[in-house]
Parts: C-alpha cells; structure tokens; sequence
C-alpha cells in the first residue's frame, strides 16, 4: 500500500470506524444506565399498586395477561401458595427475592422487583434483554448518520487527496522532461510549503548535475582539440617519412616520428591523470609519506632530467604524513618536478622541501629557471594553457593536475617567487588529525 | 613558389615545411603573430599558410593568425591565404573566409589535400581554370610536378621545375633573377652565385633554346607567342 492516496484513505475511514464504534458503546452504556432506573421504577410502581389494591379485577387480569405486555405478574400467599400469575411462566422461579433482583433463569436475565404483605408476596418480572434491546437501539440510531456520511466522507477525501498531491504530480511531470541536454530548473512557484524544499533541492541537484556535465563536455571539446596537433604533427612526420628519397631525411623523419609519438603518448597519458583526478573523482584515502612519494617522483623524473642535466635535491629531513591517495600525490609531486626540470635552462638547480609544520605539511618545489611572471601566475593552471615564450611544447595540463589533485585532497597551491631565483610551487595540506 | 608558414607548433611547422619543400616550394616559417606581420608586410610570397591559435610574440603583436590576415587585407595584400588550424566551428571558418582567407583547413588534414588547396588556389589566384600550365609545346602538371614537351616526359630537377613554374605562370612577364632566386631558396638557404642562370641553362638544353628568352640586365620570360620551343 505505497500510494498516500490510498493510505489516506484507509486510515481515516478507519478512525471514523473507531469513532463510530466509540459513540456506540458510549451510548449504550450511557442508554442502558438511564433505562435502568426508570424500569425499575416502573417494576417498583407497579407491585406497589397492585399490593394496595388488594385484588386483581377480571378486566385488569386481561390486560396483564396480555402477550404483548413484557411484564410478569406473579402472587403467592405467604406460605408460598401461587394464586396468581399475570401469565403462566414456567421458567420463573416459584419464589420471590424481596426487593429488586436480576435473576437468572435458563439462561435468560430477569430483573424482579417483590413486595410482601401481611397475606401475600407480590412479584413483578422483566427480561433484562429488553432493557438491552431499547439501549443497542439507541446507540445504533446514535452511529447511524456517521455511518451514512462514511462514504461521502471518504469520497472527499479521496478528492481532497488527489487535489492536494497535485503539484506532486505536476513536479514529477516537469522532472520527466528532463535530460542530459536541458537541466533547466524545475519551477517552484505555487508549489505547497511541504514540496517547495524537494523542488528546491530537486533544483539544487540539476544545477549541480549541469555544472558537472557542462565541464565534462568542455573537457571532452579541449581534449579532442587538443589532440588534434600531435595527430596533425605526426600525419605530417608520416608523410614526410613517405615522400624521404635519402637516408638523411628518411632518419629525421623516423625520429621525429617518435618524438611525435611520444608527445601524443604523454598528452593521453594526462588527460587520463586529470580525468582521475577530477575533484569528484573517488580518492582511496591512507596515511601517505609525502617524503616518500617525493622521492619516487624524483627517482621517476630522473631520466628526463638527466637529459636535460638539471640538479634535483630532496630536502626532508623527518617524514610528513598527510591523508591522501599515493597514486594521485605522486602525480602532483612528478608534475612539479618535471615542470621545474623541463622548462628551466641546462645545468638548472631544482630543490624539493617537504615539512611537517604541525598544523600543516608543506611541499615546496623550487627552481632556478626563469620563473613565471606574477601577472601569469594564475593563468598556467587553466587546462591547456601554454606560455608564449616557452620553448617547450607541454601538454599544457601539468599545472591543472597539480591543482585538481590538491583540490581533491583539500590542500592549497600557489606559484611563487623562488629564493633560486626561478620559480616555486607550493603546496599546503592540512595535518592528518592525530 | 614561395610560401610563408605561420604555425607555433614547432613539429608541426618542422614537418610541414620539410614535406612542402619536398613538394618544391620554398618554404619559409614564423611561429608567431609579430613575426607574421612583419614578415608579409615587407616581404612577397605566392602563399601564406596561416594557422589561428597563436602567441603574440611581442606584446604589441596582432591577437591571432585572423588579425594577422585582417591587417594584410586592410594593406591591400591580395597574397592567397590558407588558413590552417584545429579550429572547426562554423563559426570560425565563416569568420576566417570573410576575414579574407582564400581556403580554410581543419587540423588534422592529409598532406595531399593540403597541397591540393595550395595548387587549387594558385591556380585560381593567377586567373586560371585548368589545372596545366601549357606554353609553346611545354606542359607541366603541378600537381604530378611532370613536364613534358610535345607529348614527351622532360626530367627536371626540383630547382629547375620551380624556375618554370614561374616562368610559365605569368607567359610574357619577365621576373628578374632576385625574383626567381625568391621562388627557390627559403630563409637560411644558401643561394648559389648564379645558380638561376644555371637552370635557365640547363632549361634551354631540355626545352630548346628560344624557349626562355632573356633581356639583358631584367630578367627572363617565356615569349607570350607560342611556339617558343620550335625557334
């Protein structure tokens, strides 16, 4: 029973039942009270004429007789003699209880009422399931136009349910007609207090959801363009490999070939690191070493900062432990480091500081290249942005993995003027809680 | 013929200039916006390949490759432009055509088509519909770079077969020999001392010797009369 409609219904006509039911036993007890001192009455009132009236005349004998008359008449004389009985009723018991009494007799309820006189024993007898009958009838007539407007009730709230769940339905309708191409808002005017904040937060998600999509799609687009120069680069190498007629071409063109290949590797090799980095990305979370994961990064990057013959120094001098994903930090720590190698001049100095202040761990990554200029500090962390003056040709990602990563674990970073005179990256995370 | 390549990407300008030199251009190529409008503003070319995306170079540099091309029309530089570049939006191949580009090209594209472009707006740019240039008995087929005299396959070396590229694309005219020494040798290039009469030589004892005519101390042309190669 999922629909409100439904389990509306149900549990009102239910509690009218129980009302109904309530002010019916109310009403029969409250009727069987007040029938009872009258009737007793009556009983009492009518012994007490016929004792002082001494004889029972022929035309009164026959109206007492009467069938139709509920009330029993019984005489005895004092030593138990019966000399009258209004009609003769067997079930009766032959003996009188002075007073008023309810007797039972073949297991039906009488109520008597008996006075004595000097010669006789007067008894007046009434089935006590009279009394019972005239109080269940009042207490049916009292239920009765409940029990009639239970239905019309129940029709309007049916009604009443469909009408007020409406908007429910109207919202769902304009949920409906939204996909991944229109995430508009959903309206919120005339929309009940009780549905206004699932609109709101119906509202709240799409908004989030189209956010989301929309820097899916802007991804997508910069990536598939992005791509497009090292496939042009390498469709021309390939072309130039074809049409080589010595071997001196033949050899440049296979070598640029390569490089060629190897750029479109790494340009893959980062989108792929940014899609996992993605501040929405599920990140394992452990106690990692940043000294460590330092130190990885710069054994990894050593081959290429060979070739270039730039100096890379860790200096650490205790572990720091931050709360992250290895993988992801030794992706921030590598770009760094590759950044300061690759585009800082031969024989360049690179150094790598990791500290635990405390309150926070930092990682610095220094170089004595020729830096950045303040006004474009900012800007080298957009997707694909690549500096002018740059005589390398990057991915134009490194810097926004770095911010991604740090962003996903909470931690800042920020492009600085280095004491080496080049430039320096720098990275704060909060401390592990201890 | 001389082309002019502005593209930052240093692979792709590597080898695109390489494999144009292969096809027999002469090929020369800025990586920048300043470059490039300093470049066509003093110097002439038969082509100028123009990519978009592109730095400034210096600070008072164009923004990109199409404020380059506006700045060479606003001159009233009618050099043929290709444009080529990963930008493919409608919008942008509308902004570049009307910006004064002659074609437009979308990164990545096959070598072929691009050189096909190139020829197709050559062709265009010197009034002409069909594909050979044909003089006095000479044919030559830019895009199968074949020449043939009456009907004959002639062997030419890449230098030669620009002299009479040249020569053949505007008959009459005459072009000094700084303006054929253009025609073969790109930036960096060494220029022999008369090499252009060199390959006039060799030409003349290819095609026959009234073929190319001379005028002492201007230059060379190919008589606008025809049957130059009888004589």
């Amino acid at each position: 029973m999922n629909s409100l409609r439904l389990r509306l219904l149900v549990s009102l006509v239910g509690l009218l039942a129980l009302a109904a039911a309530a002010m019916a036993a109310i009403t029969y007890h409250n009727v069987l009270g007040e029938t009872e001192k009258l009737f007793d009455y009556q009983l009492q009132q009518m012994a007490l004429s016929l004792r002082d009236q001494g004889e029972i005349d022929p035309l009164q004998a026959d109206t007492l007789a009467d069938a139709q008359l509920d009330v029993v008449i019984q005489i005895w004389t004092v030593d138990g003699r019966a000399i009258y009985a209004s009609r003769p009723h067997a079930s009766l018991p032959a003996r009188a209880l002075l007073g008023l009494a309810t007797l039972s007799v073949d297991g039906r309820a009488w109520r008597t009422y008996s006075v004595a006189t000097s010669s006789r024993v007067i008894q007046v007898a009434q089935p006590v399931a009279i009394r019972e009958r005239l109080a269940a009838h009042a207490a049916w007539r009292s239920v009765l136009p409940l029990l009639l407007t239970t239905p019309v009730a129940a029709l309007a709230i049916w009604w009443l349910a469909a009408r007020n769940l409406a908007p429910l339905e109207r919202l769902a309708r304009e949920v409906r007609t939204r996909d991944a191409r229109s995430l508009a808002p959903v309206p919120t005017a005339a929309l009940p207090d009780e549905i206004a904040p699932l609109a709101t937060a119906l509202n709240a998600l799409l908004a989030r959801l189209a956010s989301s999509l929309d820097s899916q799609r802007a991804f997508v687009a910069d990536a598939a363009h992005e791509l497009r120069s090292p496939l042009t680069a390498l469709k021309l190498q390939l072309e130039l490999l074809r049409r080589a007629d010595d071997a001196e071409t033949r050899d440049a063109a296979r070598v640029a070939i390569g490089e060629g290949i190897g750029r479109a590797t790494r340009l893959v090799e980062q989108l792929l690191a940014l899609a996992r980095s993605e501040p929405d990305a599920v990140l394992p979370v452990d106690d990692v070493d940043l000294v460590a994961v330092a130190r990885q990064a710069i054994d990894d990057s050593h081959a290429f900062a060979g070739a270039r013959s730039a100096r890379i120094e860790l200096l650490a001098t205790e572990p720091a432990f931050v709360r992250g994903d290895a993988v992801a930090l030794a992706l921030l720590v590598r770009n760094l480091v590759d950044n300061a190698a690759r585009y800082s001049p031969p024989g360049a100095r690179v150094e790598v500081k990791v500290r635990d202040e405390g309150a926070r761990v930092v990682l610095e990554v220094d170089d004595s290249g020729p830096g950045i200029p303040e006004g474009e500090r900012e800007r080298v962390f957009d997707r694909f942005y690549r500096r002018a003056d740059a005589a390398e040709s990057g991915s134009g990602l490194g810097l926004a993995i770095v911010r991604s990563v740090a962003t996903a674990h909470g931690a800042t970073v920020g492009l600085h003027a280095s004491s080496l005179g080049g430039l320096q990256a720098r990275v704060e995370f909060r401390a592990r809680p201890r | 013929m001389r082309l002019l390549l502005v593209e930052d990407d240093r692979m792709i300008g590597e080898s695109l200039q390489r494999t144009l030199r292969l096809e027999g251009f002469a090929v020369d190529w800025v990586r920048d916006t300043a470059a490039a409008d300093a470049t066509l503003a003093s110097e002439r070319f038969d082509l100028v390949l123009l990519d978009l995306g592109l730095p400034r170079g210096t600070a008072g540099g164009p923004a990109d490759g199409l404020e380059v091309l506006r700045a060479l029309r606003a001159r009233r530089d009618a050099t043929p432009v290709i444009v080529v570049t990963a930008r493919d939006a409608r919008g942008d191949r509308v902004a570049g055509l009307d910006a004064g580009a002659d074609d437009y090209i979308v990164k990545p594209f096959e070598f072929d088509e691009l050189a096909a472009r190139i020829r197709a707006v050559l062709r265009r740019h010197a009034g002409r519909a069909e594909p050979l240039l044909s003089h006095g008995g000479v044919t030559l087929d830019p895009a199968q770079r074949r020449v043939t005299l009456h009907g004959q396959p002639v062997l030419l070396s890449a230098r030669e077969y620009a002299v009479l590229e040249a020569l053949l694309a505007r008959p009459g005219a005459v072009l000094s020999r700084s303006q054929l020494e253009d025609r073969l040798y790109g930036w960096g290039e060494e220029i022999e001392s008369n090499a252009v009469s060199v390959y006039i030589h060799q030409l003349r004892k290819k095609l026959g010797a009234g073929f190319i005519r001379n005028v002492r101390g201007v230059g060379y042309f190919v008589d606008a009369g025809a049957g130059g190669a009888d004589r």
